[in-house]
């Protein structure tokens, strides 16, 4: 464990580095990027094999024992994030070097994307709420350079919006920090555990709340989430595709991670936590019903389903974070998969406007095939991994007793069910309403690349098709997953194994 | 049985893959697509004799056994019965529709695919005995139903009823999950048979009841959710046989009639069920009376004979549960055989209105039976099948009191309605409601309108056959009838059909039937004028076009309020909220510690004057130079407020970063215009000073809070401890930089790296050597960049300087470790230095310099880093652990060289290298600046242009 | 920690907070800048002051803390790359647009405007003879500049 946990974190920092000066040659820079993702899949796999069957596993980064230096944890929960993201990482990046357009041919994006990888990496495995702010940035700084690349107007445009928030966000995160310390004098997260119970009340729960919001702007949580539809739908489908897939869930890992761990039962904002939830799924769905872009109607939904994720957490039982730790896999999982047939669907349909878009069934039948797979799993229709994410919320709901929310969640997959049959509707069976043209959200490049050739690169097909088949397979085989959530749950709700393994008290 | 569903599976997706190659020879493809029918009608067949004694087979696969989800099957009576309808009818469709699809295409083959797997799912749903995994299979249902609806995707109305049926039955599906979660929760079981072993009861159960109640009336189209069942026939013939008469609209009453027998005694269950079941037989039946398209007339007949075994079934006593199983039989032959003749007018003729379907000519005498027989049975005409099913029906509700009298009287008048729209039916088909002055020209037209060959009347022939034998000798079916009942309900002792009862009640009652409809029909006319008032009757799929459209309207009005696209609100909204709830939450509490001292040192006060007077100039001023200055004087406070905290590193990192990031800021602000245009009116000042007072109240509060606080220091005592003998270095910030944070710095300077990878491509991006004046317009907006001569006034002595920064940037370097200083510090004064450099020489003095090429030295300098940290790990220590080594070196004496040195040295690159590019991509006015022209030019050249010059 | 430096530390954080609420990129950078410092003053102010932290130097409990030294500095040093990310962002859209205003999001203000409902109006069709509105079609495919006057303020 001494060598394997670091590595995610320092392997794309050093291929990030190696990418730089490697310059212009994309192939160097290529296979550098696949070789290293490539190998943080078998590494994660090991670290999660390791760590559900040994436990905890702890590194002393500089051998500085904790809370004197900085700690690497790996507890269940990082290690299911951390395979995951490694998973849809490399297929993305596979993706991306398949997609026709700059960010492909740009310079810069293979450096910056492993940049990204690390950042999310550390996020995962650190156990330091310094160093998560870091890491944190590190995943920002990196975003803001994608989302930018290639700097049109439009990009510009939104790259603002979403690079001002996120300061804001990073600005709130530090004085967070500062008052932290300040009323600790540590923060290390094993220690700070200890010490936030001696606080008083109102101390303890307003630091709570604060986190909550400063998490809740990455994580895009109702009122904090404008950013994501205006800015996600602007970047190249696979910056989206990764950006939908990942980063949210960076900021839904630090909620969970905070409020479980940091805070005693009683200063958590758990009531709070509920109602944001609701009106997140119920604001991102009407948001995705009222939008008329295929990207921006699938950001809209990573907003609701987020809102799903979180009212999992907020019950604080073992059902309910069971629940929503198998959530947030199958979210990366099928998010990821959607932005990415979004892209093929741009990609053959020469837009992502459902005006401009239609017939496809017929012209590109095999698009159609991937649509259907994530759709079906967000839409909840088993056997794939939405319905047993549904349904396991459900069921921790109903548990609960929260029949009011119970009945928002139901209602708001029905709405979710129509807003994924109306994009069928438009994109696949009826006729293309307007002719079409340079689309004018980021269809663009890939427009014109479409214009050139129509047919799909196998390097985009393929990947989307293994996400797809993911989703159905993690719902198929969903029991040996729901267990291993239903473990991570149970130490996320007794910390004090977390506590111990860090510390060694 | 799972192998019987998964050759379902694999067959339909074989024939959807099969579909385009196969579509020109597509007998082999229908032959494929009809084994999956056909083994499963085998395999029941091996089984009927166990279950007729009343036998069950089950079969269970672990899925998800934590949520109580498991895979389980179960092959009882009633589950016999309805496979009989699936897989039957489903045998015959096929064949059906082979002939019916006379000119193959790729969406045949499709639809084909699709029903295949239709099929599957159905046949899934009355073998689930987990209430979940029926959900999952209803689901299935419904989406099949929905690709086969829109089938004809061009067609705008198959497009809204494919749409229409999807949210009907999926709102009702999410509602029945609902009540299935409830109950499940309840009887602590979601095994199907389990809960009807012990059923649970309480108010709880109850609403669970009524939501699983909406999903099954919303399934079986009953009244008010029925609008969605006449809307799907748009489908192609096969497909409303199969679903939309035969199976799937059943599954409604199927479930219904699993819980009638436990729960009709619930307080609402009758007067719900019954009354809803009746009223839609009625309803139905009167709809059915005023249609002109044979297809639509089947339609609503459908929904009335559904509403019809709703009621059956609902009642839940032994008796009504066996007629109700008779009535599933006999309806699923009759209409099935109906739609089919249908199909095969529509088919030759082109038209399925009753007002252009010409009469008959020869050889259509086959079809003409079938037709007969299909509507005589619907009619319950004696000898024939629907006859048996009719009085069973009745007999159930006789004597059983007043409930069931009403419901009776409301029967019997839903079976005269009946008995009329069939006879309409046979009258239509048989041309003999057809307009005075029919077009038949129209009809002659179409090629092949001549009569059906017989493979192509076959399956509906099948069918009536099946209604005249049953029909006559009822005793056939005793036992599928009675074991199917009999797993419904164990009352039910066997059973024994008979065509004659003697003369009963039930009889006189069908005979006031058939007699009622035959009035019924032939004063049509008087009656047809009576029935057109039901038009103005408000109509349920009016109010689904306007729910749909009331939706849309509130995401609109509600996305217009969420999502109003403008930064300055978002930011409002965002630092609201982070004041607010904290600080609530914060008094919430205990939290008031008293007034700390007012100042701490005297020396406090100027600062903090300082520090706010610059920081209001800064806010004020309308010139972008004059802000950009004050908030690098602001910066420069702030270095002298950490000089009296102790903290002289950061002071000088303050400094030097102060003053690189001002002379960037300027580099920028000469390009845009020098003032801020807009005053803002005195309304949002308001706004925003309320929102800036709010925050700045929540910062203060909060401070006070935890500042008064003095934690236990022990883990930076212990930093100050260890630095030394760990850590091998005297300045303690620089250890923990260096060494015991490590992994800070190494993610740090990765965020360098990104942020000058991204500068450089933001402001190289679009960028074309020489590129011709695309942009007039754009440049004489411009204002002039302002000379840089301006700005500072050059001065040769600025190399010496320079010289004498960079070496002082080195020597912060190495001495960084015992003294103020470190990579950082000496980075940062070194990209000073150069911005010192740029302002006196302009762009060509960084050239000279960074003929080390700036991207290397970044990349380098990360590289080295991170190599830093991992080296350790071969050695099998940890990551980033330092190891030691001491020189003596000249001119700084003995020093020790640890690995955090060369770590330093990476960080000490990497920001040089940051300074280098930052400048580099700012600083230039020598290329010609092309804004692209739309989005997508700029986009294509910008690799190219990044490529070479963004780094090279 | 002091009343007085809480207070200065508030009042930077009021004054950016004002400066956030506007569209000038410019503006926006400095009221970021002086949150920052806000920040930063806690960090260094609510923790122990004293002597510069360099062992040798006199008595280590007189040290100021060493460890909020080494984090404000990351701070600082991270947020000058972001900052510097920024001030490209200004950059690059003064080259597009000779400004650097932050609009608002065109797609957000088209909302409702085009057809999200187009099916529904298929269906309607028949039943209430509707045509299908399309303002989707006149969705200029390039951002107009003009879609939000240029005026710094919090929108209505």
């Amino acid at each position: 464990m001494n060598v394997l946990l670091p590595l995610p974190i320092v392997l794309p920092i050093l291929a990030g580095a190696l990418c730089v000066l490697v310059g212009r040659s994309r192939t160097a820079q290529r296979v550098i990027g696949l070789t290293t993702l490539g190998a943080l899949v078998p590494i994660a796999l090991v670290i999660l094999v390791r760590v559900d069957r040994d436990g905890i596993a702890v590194v002393q980064a500089g051998d500085w024992p904790a809370p004197i230096g900085i700690t690497l944890v790996a507890d269940r929960l990082s290690a299911i994030m951390l395979l995951t993201a490694s998973i849809v990482l490399l297929a993305v990046l596979v993706y991306a070097i398949g997609q026709p357009g700059a960010e492909r041919n740009h310079v810069g994006f293979q450096s910056v994307y492993m940049i990204l990888a690390a950042g999310v990496s550390s996020a995962f495995l650190t156990g330091d709420l310094f160093n998560l702010f870091v890491a944190v940035e590190m995943t920002l700084t990196a975003s803001y350079v994608l989302i930018t690349l290639g700097g049109r107007l439009d990009q510009v445009r939104s790259g603002m919006t979403y690079v001002v928030i996120s300061l804001v966000a990073s600005v709130l995160f530090l004085i967070g920090l500062a008052f932290t310390y300040a009323a600790t004098g540590t923060v290390n997260m094993a220690d700070l555990a200890g010490r936030i119970a001696d606080l008083p009340s109102g101390v303890q729960s307003a630091l709570a709340g604060l986190l909550l919001v400063v998490f809740g702007i990455k994580a895009a949580l109702f009122p904090l989430a404008f950013w994501l539809p205006d800015s996600y739908p602007t970047a190249p489908s696979a910056v989206t595709a990764i950006f939908a897939g990942l980063l949210t869930k960076v900021g839904v890992y630090a909620i969970i991670r905070t409020q479980t761990l940091l805070f005693p039962p009683d200063s958590r904002p758990a009531t709070l936590i509920l109602v944001v939830a609701a009106a997140t799924m119920v604001v991102g769905v009407l948001g995705a019903i009222a939008q008329e872009d295929v990207k921006r109607i699938f950001s809209f939904y990573i907003v609701s389903q987020i809102g799903y994720i979180i009212m999992g957490l907020g019950l604080f039982t073992i059902a309910g974070l069971a629940a929503a730790v198998y959530a947030i896999v199958h979210h990366i999982v099928v998010k990821t998969a959607l932005f990415l047939v979004g892209g093929l669907v741009e990609h053959a349909g020469g837009s992502s406007r459902l005006s401009r878009l239609g017939n496809m069934v017929a012209t590109a039948p095999v698009v159609a095939v991937l649509y259907m797979l994530p759709a079906l799993s967000l839409a909840g229709i088993p056997p794939f991994s939405g319905f047993v994410a549904k349904f396991a919320l459900f069921d921790a709901t109903a548990r609960a007793g929260d029949w009011w929310l119970l009945g928002i969640a139901i209602a708001v997959s029905l709405l979710t069910l129509f807003s994924l049959a109306k994009v069928w509707i438009a994109v696949f069976w009826s006729p293309r309403r307007i002719a079409p043209r340079v689309a004018s959200s980021a269809g663009a490049a890939v427009n014109q690349a479409a214009l050139a050739r129509s047919s799909l690169p196998a390097l985009m097909v393929v990947p989307t098709a293994l996400l797809g088949l993911l989703t159905l397979a993690i719902g198929v085989g969903a029991g040996p997953l729901y267990d291993l959530s239903q473990r991570a749950a149970t130490d996320l709700m007794f910390p004090d194994l977390y506590i111990e393994a860090v510390l060694h008290r | 049985m799972i192998v019987i569903l998964a050759l379902h599976l694999v067959v339909g997706i074989t024939v959807l893959a099969l579909a385009g190659p196969l579509a020109a020879r597509h007998w082999p493809l229908f032959a494929l697509a009809g084994v999956p029918a056909l083994a499963t009608v085998v395999w029941l067949a091996a089984a009927l004799p166990t279950i007729i004694d009343g036998g069950v087979r089950t079969s269970t696969t672990q899925w998800i056994p934590q949520l109580g989800l498991d895979f389980d099957l179960r092959l009882d009576g009633f589950a016999a019965l309805m496979l009989v309808l699936v897989a039957g009818v489903g045998v015959l469709v096929v064949a059906y529709a082979a002939r019916y699809f006379t000119h193959p295409t790729t969406r045949n083959g499709r639809l084909l695919g699709l029903l295949v797997l239709f099929g599957g799912a159905m046949t899934g749903l009355v073998l689930a005995d987990n209430l979940l995994v029926l959900y999952g299979f209803w689901e299935l249902t419904s989406v099949t139903s929905f690709l086969l609806i829109g089938n004809d995707h061009e067609e705008p109305e198959a497009r809204a009823a494919a749409l229409h049926a999807l949210l009907v039955t999926g709102a009702g599906a999410l509602a029945m999950l609902g009540g299935f979660i409830v109950l499940g929760r309840a009887a602590g079981t979601y095994s199907l048979s389990a809960i009807l072993q012990d059923p649970p009861s309480g108010t709880a159960v109850t609403v669970a009841l009524v939501l699983i109640l909406l999903g099954a009336f919303t399934k079986s189209a009953q009244m008010p959710f029925h609008s969605w069942l006449p809307g799907a026939m748009v489908a192609p013939t096969p497909v409303s046989t199969y679903l939309h008469s035969a199976t799937m609209v059943k599954a409604g009453v199927y479930l219904i009639a699993r819980l009638a027998p436990v729960y009709a005694t619930v307080d609402m269950w009758r007067p719900v069920v019954v009354t809803v079941g009746v009223v839609t037989m009625v309803g139905g039946g009167l709809r059915a009376l005023r249609q002109h398209d044979l297809k639509l007339l089947l339609a609503y007949g459908t929904i009335s004979q559904l509403g019809f075994m709703v009621a059956v079934f609902g009642w839940g006593t032994a008796a009504s549960e066996t007629a109700g199983c008779v009535m599933l039989l006999a309806h699923g032959a009759f209409k099935a055989a109906a739609f089919m003749v249908v199909g095969i007018v529509d088919h030759q003729y082109g038209t399925r209105d009753v007002r252009r379907v010409p009469r008959p000519g020869p050889g259509w005498g086959p079809a003409m039976i079938v037709a007969v027989i299909a509507s005589a049975s619907m009619a319950g005409v004696p000898l024939l099948f629907g006859f048996i099913a009719k009085e069973a029906d009745f007999a159930a509700f006789v004597d059983q009191g007043a409930g069931a009298a009403l419901a009776l009287a409301g029967m019997v008048l839903g079976s005269v309605l009946t008995a009329a729209y069939s006879l309409r039916f046979v009258a239509g088909i048989a041309g003999r409601l057809a307009a005075p002055a029919p077009k038949p020209t129209e009809a002659r037209q179409r090629p092949g309108h001549g009569p059906p060959t017989w493979s192509f009347v076959l399956p509906a022939a099948v069918l009536a056959c099946a209604s005249v034998a049953f029909g006559v000798v009822p005793r056939l079916l005793d036992g599928v009838v009675g074991a199917a009942a009999d797993s419904l309900d164990a009352a039910v002792g066997d059973v024994h059909l008979a065509l004659w009862h003697g003369f009963t009640v039930e009889l006189a009652l069908s005979a006031f039937a058939l007699a009622g409809g035959v009035l019924l029909f032939l004063g049509r006319r008087p009656v047809g004028a009576v029935l057109a008032l039901g038009g103005h009757l408000p109509s349920a799929s009016r109010a689904y076009l306007r729910t749909l459209r009331g939706l849309n309207t509130v995401a609109d009005r509600t996305t217009k309020v969420t999502q109003p696209g403008s930064l300055p609100l978002y930011l409002g909204v965002i630092l609201l909220t982070a004041a607010v709830v904290p600080g609530i939450l914060l008094l919430g509490g205990d939290w008031w510690p008293g007034w700390p001292h007012v100042v701490e040192v005297p020396v406090h006060v100027p600062i903090a004057a300082m520090l706010i007077v610059l920081a209001l100039a800064a806010s004020i001023v309308r010139r972008r130079f004059s802000g950009a200055l004050f908030l690098g004087m602001v910066g420069y406070s702030m270095a002298g407020l950490f000089i009296i905290q102790g903290a002289p590193d950061l002071a000088l990192t303050q400094v030097a970063i102060e003053t690189l990031s001002t002379v960037l800021f300027v580099l920028v602000l000469r390009r845009l215009p020098d003032r801020f245009e807009t005053a803002p009116g005195a309304a949002r000042r308001t706004v925003r000073v309320l929102i800036a007072t709010t925050v700045g109240a929540f910062v203060f509060l909060f401070t006070i809070a935890v500042g008064s606080i003095d934690p236990p220091t022990t883990v930076s005592d212990t930093m100050i401890e260890q630095a030394y003998p760990q850590g091998d270095g005297r300045n303690v910030v620089n250890v923990i930089l260096v060494d015991i944070r490590g992994l800070d710095t190494l993610g740090e300077i990765t965020v360098l790296a990104a942020a000058a990878v991204g500068t450089v491509a933001l402001a190289r991006a679009g960028r074309r050597p020489g590129a011709p004046a695309a942009t007039g317009v754009r440049r004489e907006r411009q204002p002039p960049p302002m000379p840089v001569a301006r700005l500072v006034t050059i001065d040769v002595s600025v190399r010496i300087v320079f010289a004498a920064v960079m070496v002082g940037s080195v020597w912060l370097l190495f001495a960084g470790h015992n003294q103020p200083g470190g990579g950082f510090v000496g980075g940062i004064v070194a990209g000073a230095a150069v911005s010192l450099r740029y302002v006196a020489g302009g762009l060509p003095e960084v050239r000279r310099l960074s003929r080390g090429k700036p991207w290397l030295v970044l990349g380098s300098g990360v590289a080295i880093s991170a190599a830093t940290a991992i080296m350790p790990l071969l050695m099998g220590g940890a990551v980033l652990q330092t190891g030691a080594h001491t020189f003596d070196l000249p001119v700084l004496g003995e020093m020790k060289v640890t690995s955090a040195l060369v770590f330093d040295i990476g960080v000490y690159l990497a920001v040089i290298g940051l300074a280098l590019m930052v400048f580099e991509s700012f600083g230039d006015d020598t290329r010609t600046l092309v804004a692209p022209e739309g989005p997508g030019p700029s986009i294509e050249q910008s690799p190219a242009a990044v490529g070479q010059e963004g780094f090279a | 920690m002091s009343v007085l430096m809480a207070f200065t530390a508030a009042v930077l954080f009021g004054i950016g907070t004002y400066l956030l609420l506007q569209r000038k990129l410019s503006r926006l950078i400095i009221g970021l800048g002086l949150i920052g410092h806000g920040a930063n003053i806690v960090f260094v102010t609510a923790t122990r002051r004293g002597r510069p932290p360099l062992i040798g130097s006199g008595d280590p409990s007189a040290f100021a803390d060493p460890l909020p030294q080494s984090l404000v500095l990351t701070a600082i040093v991270i947020s000058f790359g972001t900052t510097a990310l920024l001030l490209a962002l200004a950059y690059r859209s003064w080259l597009l647009t000779a400004d650097d205003e932050v609009s608002d999001d065109i797609d957000d203000r088209m909302v409702g405007r085009d057809s999200p409902d187009a099916e529904v109006n298929d269906a309607a069709r028949d039943a209430s003879g509707e045509p299908l509105s399309d303002a989707a079609s006149e969705m200029p495919t390039d951002l107009p500049l003009d879609v939000a006057p240029g005026s710094g303020e919090v929108a209505p």
